[in-house]
């Protein structure tokens, strides 16, 4: 049986008034999971929220036929988080730690734990520094361990936010592989700002933004229905503003040192040039459509 | 580049919490320390300012001495840091200079441990500032003291420490080595310290110690109470070479690290590491490889036993850490370290050690460490709150499926693991301390008692109350200043009147341990106490566990509804559960204290005698009956605290007229229950509440007339009082007498209030003054409620303990299963006399009078003390023959030394019963045969007053204490001489003298001669020794003697009007040659000092083998007044001049007349002289003694 992670009519304004989630609802099945959305759209505390971390004012989560919101010692025991930003004990050892972390994952066997724990470092390249202090550990050794203590204990539900931040290109494609491995039968959400990592990885995404859900579906999907929408031009600097107003920018980029505009049409633009639409294009311009609803 | 440096290292620890950290725990000890009269810092504070500049140079002297460790962690971390992180090389192929670097770090650094001390000054000014200090003991303040004590006193200490350290982690680049160099140099320097106090020179030592403190205590050791609370030391003299002296010591330090420190990289640590380093290094740049190893799928369970054991996993885990954190280490080291200190010192009487007995351990390790256990606790307690938050690994561990029980409980629990560490070093610290004096009865049990009954449960419950707080107000700092004021709240309630136990949270009823007695039964009510605030705790972490944050809910809203969640039956079962136990034992705990007791508080209490004396002080002088004869049966009730006393007084009317009235007093505190039976009297007033009942007599008591009073009464302990209990009754060592047990005629004022400040608040005048010796009315009475007395008393106790009184045994039987003893006095005795039951172990032997009489002797004492006893029987054989040889014979057939518990120091002298304290004789260490040999003076002081008091006894004016104390000193002081020779008496007189000067130091109404003492201890027992020492030198032991004899030969058993110490000092005039007599009045009549002063010394060897010494002195001589001011009056005595060969023998002594203020003598000794000087056995009061001889 497959499982699947519903989110219902999720609503959660701040104290300070910000309106967080609103009414967001999401269907999320094995599988990797992307949550693109710029800073402040709600997605770390989308995360959050279904990691049992906080609390929503209104609406449902479940995953399988758990409560989210309710059962919350349920879900911890299915669960692999790794927070956006975390610190450690600075005089325990990575090994130490680790171990530690598997008791508290129901690990209760000390060679079962022994074994999972050396196979975790292993396989986040941290095996040989194990019995170092973590306060020595640098930035990508530490979200390193990050990512081993979200996989300790056959987790069924990964979610996993920012994951790459601070990680070198090799480690990043390690991670990534590492992940897709996983994510065959359990639910993985990946939350990040990094577009290539969602296309690269995700078979489905959502956008959200303010709070909101703009879209949700397959990248693949999203990426074919914008194909011969998405049109290019190079222009200079003085020009831009001109065409910002007669188009929809969605984009617009350094290449080479000229800037490269990216606008969406139904039908081509004078002096543009068609391209493949890219998930980043999908994404720009859902964010575009929002904001041109929003005014 | 230097400023540069400086001013990132100052940036950099005021970045780090350490620096606050030990901010607040320095504040918070001064402000103990000022606010409180348990947390002593250097000694008490006594009678003067709260705030005085002498309370203040104390404080920051004593906190520079903890501020060795707290710079010292500075400073290593200073020169060290580079090292640990690795960025050593960064600096050193840079650009800057050595002397940059090191100078930059070491003044950064130093800044920052001297700012620790802003809030060593807040915590003094704060705590002057609460509203509990009694306003009549603050001064106005002054800035100045602060200023100079932190430049002066404090900035020179800590430079020397930090140049001693910094040099030292510079150059071993160690930390482990740096900071066992600091335990090692305070430790030391303790050490060094108390070999200083025996020098000769005072000065040198003052100058050889380098945090100043011999150089402040000589200057200030006879400061008066005006000079302490008015002046700050003068930085002159050897005070401040001592200054200038270790200041360039430091910078000497200093210089020599900057030039042996060598530029170069790492650790001996991290270079052995670096070869692994590079491999690492190598790995980690390896190509990726696809690693398609599979994760193993381990078993996961939860619940039930996991829990346990994940809940158990989280404890190891956050013990570790706190054990792991350096300011643990700090604070748990200065609690050890204070622990050492105080013990050295703690309990000495003459400079004689005692027994450190587990009792005494627990004390010394409650007021010593008590305060650091609690600092460490309350500090935790918020740290481990908030540890993952701190390092943001909250969502991380918070997301992981461990219950939230098992989340806080782990927390609290490793607090709890903490905190009972902590003890356990210090019970170790104590039998460690017990082992190295060479004591090896280590009483698992009352250690076991002391620390995990009384101050666990205290720490325990303030863990849990800054956990609570810290939960659910869920602000660092906040919750940090909630628990101050929790603690600010606790001293200030009981000021505010609001005393009651019940509502102060974590408070237990006082309690003193004794030997003989145990905890007694103060444990019973202790237990009880710590029931119920267990209970409360349980309700509060109920509640905490509601309202613990889990996740990154923060808003109070949220957290209520999560608790609402949390609200399960276990919770509200614990909450219903804790709270209704809770509630159920402060019943028990109020029924005990407010209704089998009566609950007063202080003031309350203190309101009662000001009323007592408002209303009776005026029937004080009103003609009443004496008792000349008392028949008491007294049945003691050892193990339900109870006594039961029938008894008839005979009374006796000795004045010219009838007496129509009968005053009767009694003390309701410890005479709970009294009824009177007075033939054919009746009534006038009863007052029950103080104590004073009114009877018109059937028919006016004719002059000569008698009759009797018949009474029962006694006291019952039931259940537990809020306050102080009685400690009189006991299960085993009970001791009670009969001022406070039986009714007494007349107005009593042994219980009206002493403090000035207390009588002021009450709106009663200050204390009346000793009336004049020529006052006859006076010397009617002796002060007692009866004259010369005839007693019959039948004592009964439980059958394994031995009940004593004054008398002579008659018959001692069981009946009913309880054991009863028959006395009766032989000899007239006073009108004050004592009962005592313990289990007792006897020692008897016995002592043949001149006229072959067989006086037994007996000591009555407790199975584990018998160190002394045979030191107290000899005592007693050689006192009594001193006194029937010189003085009388003696009265009584029988001499009893009874042991009671320390529940009170004093040995007290009864007719033949000498009741003596464990904590002051029995106990003492007299080992070291160099030592005073302190339990022999007290028995023979004892034993001498069964002349001086039960012979002879003054009328109750200026001076009569003179005649009872003085005059029993000078009888142990001539036993003790016949038994360890003059040069121990000077080493004991040195003692005398200086408690006299610093007891002149702390008199508040007026300093008096001798001969009109007020009873003051100060003049009675410490002037007394050093004038009659003195005057027997002028006259002689066998002229002194002679007048005494003649003394108690006219005035012994003498009925009123009583003698004075004024006719006493006529009998030694008549047996004194002319040339002395001006010398009796300066010793009896006035005030006087000399400054005595040897200051060149030579000597030539003549051809003869013979030495000519040649010495030149200088004196002078001071006559004081009441008030402490002194005045230079012309010198015409004879003073001592001396020589001393090798081991201080004799070769010369002479008494010189001196009749200028310098004058040079030459004598000529055989054998060759060390040293040399003016009255060279100091017995003439002198403030600087040690400078009288001169070595040669």
């Amino acid at each position: 049986m497959s499982l699947e992670l519903r989110i219902d009519g999720l609503s959660k304004t701040y104290p300070n008034g910000v309106q967080a989630l609103q009414n967001v609802s999401l269907s999320i099945p094995t599988g990797m999971f992307g949550l693109l959305g710029p800073n402040g759209a709600g997605k770390s505390t989308l995360m959050r929220t279904i990691a049992t971390l906080q609390e929503a004012d209104s609406g449902s989560i479940t995953l399988g036929n758990i409560d989210v919101l309710q059962q919350k010692d349920e879900v911890r025991k299915v669960l692999g988080y790794l927070p956006q930003e975390f610190g450690v004990y600075p005089r325990v050892s990575a090994e130490t730690l680790l171990d530690h972390f598997a008791i508290l994952k129901g690990v209760q066997n000390r060679g079962e734990r022994r074994e999972v724990v050396a196979a975790l470092l292993r396989r986040v390249n941290l095996y040989e520094v194990r019995k170092q202090n973590l306060g020595t550990y640098s930035g990508g050794m530490r979200q390193r361990f990050g990512i081993a203590q979200a996989l300790l204990g056959n987790p069924k539900l990964i979610i996993v936010d920012e994951p790459t931040a601070g990680l070198d290109p090799g480690e990043r494609v390690r991670f990534h592989n590492l992940l897709a491995e996983i994510g065959e039968n359990v639910i993985i959400i990946l939350s990040t700002h990094i577009v290539e990592d969602v296309s690269d990885l995700c078979s489905r995404m959502a956008i959200i933004s303010h709070g909101r859900v703009l879209a949700e579906g397959d990248p693949a999907d999203a990426m074919r229905r914008m194909e011969g929408k998405i049109w290019r031009r190079v222009v200079s600097k003085e020009q831009l503003a001109a065409f910002q107003l007669e188009h929809a920018v969605i984009s617009t980029r350094l290449v080479g040192g000229k800037t490269v505009m990216h606008v969406f049409s139904e039908s081509q633009p004078e002096g543009f040039l068609p391209v493949t639409a890219s998930l980043e294009d999908v994404y720009f311009s859902t964010l575009h459509h929002a904001e041109e609803a929003a005014a | 580049m230097f400023r540069a440096i400086a001013a990132f290292e100052l940036k950099y620890h005021l970045k780090s919490p350490l620096f606050y950290i030990l901010l607040i725990v320095f504040s918070l000890i001064t402000f103990g320390g000022t606010t409180s009269d348990s947390v002593t810092l250097g000694g008490a504070v006594g009678n003067i300012n709260r705030n005085a500049p002498f309370v203040i140079m104390q404080f920051l002297m004593v906190m520079s001495v903890f501020g060795v460790l707290s710079t010292t962690a500075f400073v290593a971390s200073a020169v060290h840091r580079d090292f640990e992180l690795g960025t050593d090389g960064l600096f050193f192929s840079s650009p800057v200079r050595k002397w940059q670097y090191l100078g930059g770090r070491f003044v950064g650094s130093f800044i920052v441990a001297t700012l620790i001390y802003l809030g060593v000054i807040a915590g003094i000014i704060l705590g002057s500032l609460m509203p509990w200090i009694d306003k009549a003991r603050l001064g106005p303040f002054d800035f100045y003291p602060y200023f100079y004590s932190l430049f002066v006193m404090v900035v020179p200490n800590l430079l020397l420490a930090g140049a001693i350290f910094f040099a030292i982690a510079a150059l071993t680049r160690s930390l482990m080595a740096t900071y066992a160099g600091a335990v090692f140099f305070i430790v030391a320097s303790a050490v060094s310290s108390s070999m200083l106090e025996d020098m000769e020179n005072e000065a040198i030592a003052a100058l050889l110690d380098p945090f100043g403190f011999a150089a402040f205590q000589i200057s200030t050791r006879y400061w008066t109470v005006f000079q302490r609370n008015t002046q700050v030391l003068p930085l002159e003299g050897v005070y401040l070479w001592n200054r200038i002296l270790w200041t360039a010591v430091a910078l000497l330090i200093l210089g020599f690290a900057v030039w042996r420190f060598k530029f170069t990289t790492g650790t001996r640590k991290t270079r052995k590491k670096a070869g692994k380093r590079n491999t690492k290094l190598v790995e980690e740049l390896q190509p990726i490889q696809r690693i398609t190893l599979t994760l193993p799928k381990p078993a996961q369970t939860f619940g039930g036993m996991a829990s346990v054991r994940q809940f158990l996993a989280r404890v190891k885990l956050e013990a570790a850490m706190i054990f792991k954190s350096i300011p643990f280490v700090i604070m748990l080291s200065l609690g050890v370290l204070n622990i050492w200190g105080n013990s050295t010192a703690f309990g000495n009487m003459f400079g004689t050690a005692i027994y450190p007995v587990t009792g005494i351990m627990i004390n010394v390790i409650q007021g010593a460490f008590g305060l650091f256990a609690l600092l460490i606790t309350a500090f935790y307690a918020g740290d481990i709150v908030w540890r993952e938050r701190t390092i943001k690994l909250d969502q991380v561990s918070d997301a992981m499926p461990l219950p939230t029980w098992a989340q806080w409980a782990a927390k609290l629990t490793a607090l709890f693991f903490v905190i009972l560490a902590t003890l356990a070093s210090a019970v170790v610290t104590g039998i460690v301390i017990q082992a190295a004096r060479g004591y090896f009865n280590f009483e698992l049990g009352v250690y076991a008692k002391g620390m995990f009954v009384e101050l666990l449960p205290f720490l325990l419950f303030i863990a849990t109350f800054s956990f609570v707080v810290q939960v659910l107000f869920n602000q660092k700092f906040v919750g940090f200043l909630a628990v101050l004021v929790y603690f600010i709240l606790g001293n200030a309630l009981p000021a505010m009147d609001f005393e009651h136990l019940l509502y102060r949270f974590a408070s237990q009823p006082q309690s003193t341990w004794s030997d003989m007695n145990g905890y007694g039964h103060f444990m019973k009510s202790i237990l009880v106490f710590n029931l119920y605030w267990a209970l409360f705790c349980l309700a509060l972490l109920a509640i905490a566990h509601l309202l613990w944050v889990r996740g990154t809910e923060s808003g109070f809203r949220q957290r209520l509804r999560i608790a609402r969640q949390r609200f399960g039956k276990p919770v509200a079962a614990a909450l219903a559960l804790s709270l209704i136990a809770f509630a159920g034992t402060g019943c028990y705990i109020y029924y005990n204290t407010n209704v089998l007791n009566e609950y007063r508080t202080t003031n309350q209490e203190e309101e009662r005698r000001a009323n007592a004396e408002k209303k009776y002080k005026k029937f004080q002088e009103i003609l009443q009956p004496k008792v000349t004869d008392v028949q008491a049966d007294v049945d003691i009730y050892p193990e339900r605290r109870a006594i039961d006393i029938r008894g008839v007084y005979t009374l006796r009317n000795k004045t010219p007229k009838p007496i129509a009235e009968l005053h009767v007093t009694h003390n309701p505190m410890t005479l709970r229950h009294l009824k009177l039976e007075i033939p054919g009297a009746r009534v006038k007033s009863d007052d029950r509440t103080h104590g004073y009942a009114i009877y018109t007599l059937a028919q006016p008591l004719a002059p000569g007339a008698t009759t009797t009073m018949k009474f029962r009464g006694g006291f019952a302990a039931k259940g537990f009082p809020n306050g102080a209990t009685n400690t009189n009754i006991v299960a085993n060592g009970t001791f009670f007498n009969s001022i406070s047990y039986f009714p007494q005629i007349g107005y009593n004022s042994e219980d009206e209030l002493q403090d000035r400040n207390e009588r002021r608040k009450h709106g009663l005048q200050p204390i009346q003054r000793m009336k004049k010796p020529d006052d006859m009315q006076a010397r009617m009475s002796n002060g007692l409620a009866s004259d010369w007395m005839n007693l019959d008393t039948t004592v009964s106790t439980s059958p394994d303990q031995l009940a004593l009184a004054p008398g002579y045994l008659q018959k001692e039987w069981t009946q009913n299963g309880r054991r009863y003893f028959h006395y009766k006095t032989t000899a007239p005795i006073l009108g004050l006399w004592s009962y005592l039951s313990a289990k007792y172990t006897v020692k008897r032997d016995s002592w043949t009078s001149p006229k072959g009489e067989k006086i037994p002797i007996e000591i009555y004492y407790d199975a584990k003390h018998a160190y002394n006893v045979d030191r107290m029987i000899d005592a007693t054989k050689k006192s009594l023959d001193y006194f029937t040889a010189n003085f009388s014979p003696y009265q009584h057939k029988q001499v009893r030394i009874l042991e009671f518990p320390g529940y009170a120091r004093f040995a007290q002298s009864f007719p033949n019963t000498i009741p003596f304290s464990e904590s002051i004789g029995f106990i003492a260490d007299l080992r070291d045969k160099e030592e005073i040999d302190y339990v022999f003076y007290i028995t023979a002081h004892e034993v001498a007053h069964q002349w001086w008091a039960h012979q002879v006894i003054g009328g109750n004016v200026q001076g009569s204490t003179m005649l009872v104390e003085t005059m029993a000193q000078y009888s142990a002081l001539m036993v003790m001489e016949k038994e360890y020779g003059r040069e121990k008496m000077q080493k004991f007189l040195r003692y005398e003298l200086d408690r006299y000067l610093a007891g002149r130091g702390g008199e508040l109404v007026a300093e008096m001669p001798l001969v009109l003492v007020e009873n003051q201890q100060y003049i009675h027992y410490r002037k007394g020794s050093l004038v009659t020492y003195a005057l027997r030198d002028y006259i002689g032991e066998a002229a002194v003697n002679r007048a005494l004899a003649k003394f108690i030969r006219d005035k012994a058993f003498q009925e009123p009007p009583y003698t004075t110490a004024t006719e006493l000092v006529q009998y030694l005039r008549s047996e004194a040659p002319p040339e002395h007599q001006e010398t009796i009045t300066d010793l009896f009549e006035r005030i006087v000092l000399y400054d005595l002063q040897a200051r060149e010394v030579s000597a030539t060897k003549r051809p003869d083998g013979k030495y000519a010494v040649k010495i030149r002195v200088t004196t002078a001589k001071l006559r004081g007044d009441a008030q402490g001011e002194e005045k230079p009056v012309p010198i015409n005595d004879l003073v001592d001049i001396g020589v001393l060969g090798e081991k201080d023998k004799v070769l010369f002594t002479e008494k010189r007349r001196i009749t200028k203020p310098e004058e040079t003598f030459e004598v000529i000794v055989n054998g060759e002289p060390k040293k040399a000087g003016i009255d060279p056995f100091n017995k003439l009061i002198d403030r600087n003694p040690k400078d009288n001889v001169k070595s040669l």
